[in-house]
């Protein structure tokens, strides 16, 4: 990505996102896809798709931004034909992101499933801009298989994410499965530790991104410790810049009301005491 | 070169500037597309929806992609009539573009409250009738589908809209949308639009759940486009051409040619919806292509197409 885009994109918060056009990439040969997939192949997609970058770095000629994906549907299929150089539409980035504020001392960002792209940027972001926080990575997924990480052994810690070992963060892996990690879901284990750890002195914030259950289970063992969560909402969504209004989230209102705010605009982060959660 | 052409239209007494409008629903109340799109380079801007009350909306999800289009079933939110003339007809206010706002209600009555309360607002030029929504329980596609109350609607707002221009938009789920056409132009209509989203569905295989919350949703986009330019020739020849109506057609318009279908079949004016979701800008792109199709046809005067299909 060149100037001027690329200053946009480097002012980027952790938790905005993108929405990038699609639908004019070629498909993988048909030998290439996944039986699973080949009904979806078919299909003629014509929305953008909304992505969280992982990573977005300063180079040489200007920007460069990670997306992270899993080959799901008639989307993500046409996104495995990129290669370097390929241009393509984004508009982004959009939405508020996760809040940082000046006073945290302590980050426990905890993921489930595809969430994982902001969690890891955020890591990345607290890591270079704020080194006097405290960072520590909690990544469920339902096994070993559908972690979208790198995981390695330590003899010491066990299995840890390679991503947030780069960047000197502490990570947990939970699995439904058990086949790595903690067995059983990443909030039991975020809870766990913070029975063992506790959240310590000074502000302490849970930041959460994945499966809508996950993050209203976060918040819940967020609200046992006393300790403010921000959640990174995901909703379908057909414009991602306020238009279409089909991505809502209700809020509590004034007067314990229900509100709705729009996913693409107000969030995707909301504080989780805000969320009327599924 | 381009400054020969000429691309305005006649819009019921309207000088538009060209013939390229919003489509309710899918540009907000203006200021949201702001940042992406030049406003002022537009034909005329119609707002989302207006009920009396403001209105949340259906549960999620409210849209769904399918071939070449999208199913929505947003419901009708919005922020209600005393919102919108607090909050955003002072946006309206210094518009180039004559702004149409879209009016909906449950009964007859409803209509009337807001048309009568947008006819004292200078800044408003036209009222789009909404009476085919497919995604709300009362009003909307009730009313749309009965040419007699199609009519009562229509002269019930008429007789309160004052000076304000009064398009009604048509749904294409009836047997024969010209009685439906008709209905609304002996009844007072200034001018009609066509088409709304047809009511379709989307069943997820995995779950065997429909996908859309509300079950059923508004079909758009281009997979619509050449049975809304069928609806609107049918339109053009037996109604609107006849008695000198004008017409803004939609349904799946991405490009100029899209455009330049529904102009030779008949519309004075278009209106890009679905397409604006994907590309904000998708409007200005389609100004300059019609430009460009008049420069290399030697058309000098965009409005000689209208109705022009041989």
């Amino acid at each position: 990505m060149e100037p001027p885009q690329a200053q946009t994109f480097l002012a980027a918060i952790p938790g905005q996102f993108m929405e990038v056009r699609l639908s004019d990439l070629s498909l993988p040969r048909g030998t290439e896809i996944p039986e699973d997939l080949r009904d979806a192949a078919r299909r003629q997609i014509i929305l953008r798709r909304p992505f969280s970058p992982c990573d977005i770095r300063k180079t040489t000629k200007g920007a460069r931004l990670g997306i992270l994906y899993q080959i799901r549907g008639p989307g993500t299929l046409r996104m495995s034909t990129l290669v370097a150089g390929d241009p393509l539409s984004l508009i982004g980035p959009l939405g508020n992101g996760f809040d940082v504020p000046a006073d945290l001392r302590r980050a426990l960002l905890v993921t489930g499933g595809m969430g994982a792209p902001p969690i890891e940027y955020l890591a990345e972001y607290l890591r270079t801009r704020r080194p006097d926080v405290d960072v520590r990575a909690f990544a469920g997924a339902r096994g070993l298989e559908e972690l979208p990480y790198e995981v390695r052994f330590d003899n010491e810690k066990g299995a840890i994410l390679d991503e947030f070992r780069r960047l000197n963060v502490e990570s947990c892996i939970a699995t439904d499965d058990g086949s790595v990690g903690f067995h059983g879901f990443v909030t039991q284990c975020l809870h766990q530790w913070l029975e063992r750890h506790r959240p310590g002195d000074g502000r302490c914030i849970v930041y959460a991104c994945g499966p809508e259950r996950m993050l209203s289970a976060t918040a819940a063992v967020a609200q046992t410790w006393g300790l403010e969560c921000q959640v990174s909402m995901e909703r379908m969504m057909a414009c991602g810049i306020g238009l279409c209004q089909s991505c809502v989230v209700p809020v509590r209102g004034e007067g314990g009301t229900a509100v709705n705010k729009l996913c693409c605009k107000d969030g995707p982060v909301f504080d989780s005491k805000d969320v009327i959660f599924e | 070169m381009s400054d020969a052409i000429d691309l305005s239209v006649d819009f019921a007494g309207l000088r538009l500037a060209n013939p390229v409008c919003t489509a309710s629903g899918t540009c907000g109340y203006a200021d949201e597309l702001a940042d992406y799109l030049d406003l002022d380079r537009l034909g005329a801007f119609v707002t989302k929806s207006i009920t009396v009350e403001p209105r949340a909306g259906n549960a999620t999800p409210r849209i769904v992609e399918t071939d070449a289009g999208m199913l929505n079933a947003i419901g009708l939110a919005n922020i209600g009539l005393e919102r919108f003339l607090r909050e955003k007809v002072p946006l309206l206010e210094g518009m180039r573009p004559a702004v149409f706002v879209n009016v909906a209600g449950r009964r007859i009555e409803e209509y009337v409250t807001v048309a009568e309360r947008l006819a004292g607002c200078p800044a408003i030029a036209g009222l789009e009738l909404n009476v085919s929504c497919p995604n709300v329980k009362q009003g909307g596609i009730t009313f749309g589908t009965d040419p007699e109350q199609i009519a009562k609607v229509t002269a019930a707002v008429k007789a309160v809209a004052g000076g304000k221009r009064l398009m009604v938009k048509l749904t294409p789920s009836v047997t024969d949308i010209t009685a439906c056409a008709r209905a609304a132009v002996d009844a007072g209509a200034d001018a009609l639009s066509l088409v709304n989203t047809f009511p379709a569905m989307v069943i997820d295989v995995a779950s065997r759940r429909p996908v859309l919350a509300n079950v059923t949703g508004g079909l758009s986009g281009p997979a619509i486009r050449p049975i809304a330019v069928h609806l609107m020739h049918r339109v053009w020849r037996e109604v609107a051409g006849p008695q000198g109506i004008p017409l803004m057609g939609m349904g799946g318009i991405r490009t100029a040619s899209d455009a330049l279908e529904f102009i030779l079949a008949g519309a004075t004016a278009v209106a890009v919806g679905t397409a604006t979701l994907i590309d904000p800008d998708t409007a200005e792109r389609i100004i300059t292509g019609l430009a460009a199709y008049c420069r290399r046809t030697g058309t000098t005067r965009l409005a000689d197409l209208i109705g022009g299909v041989q």
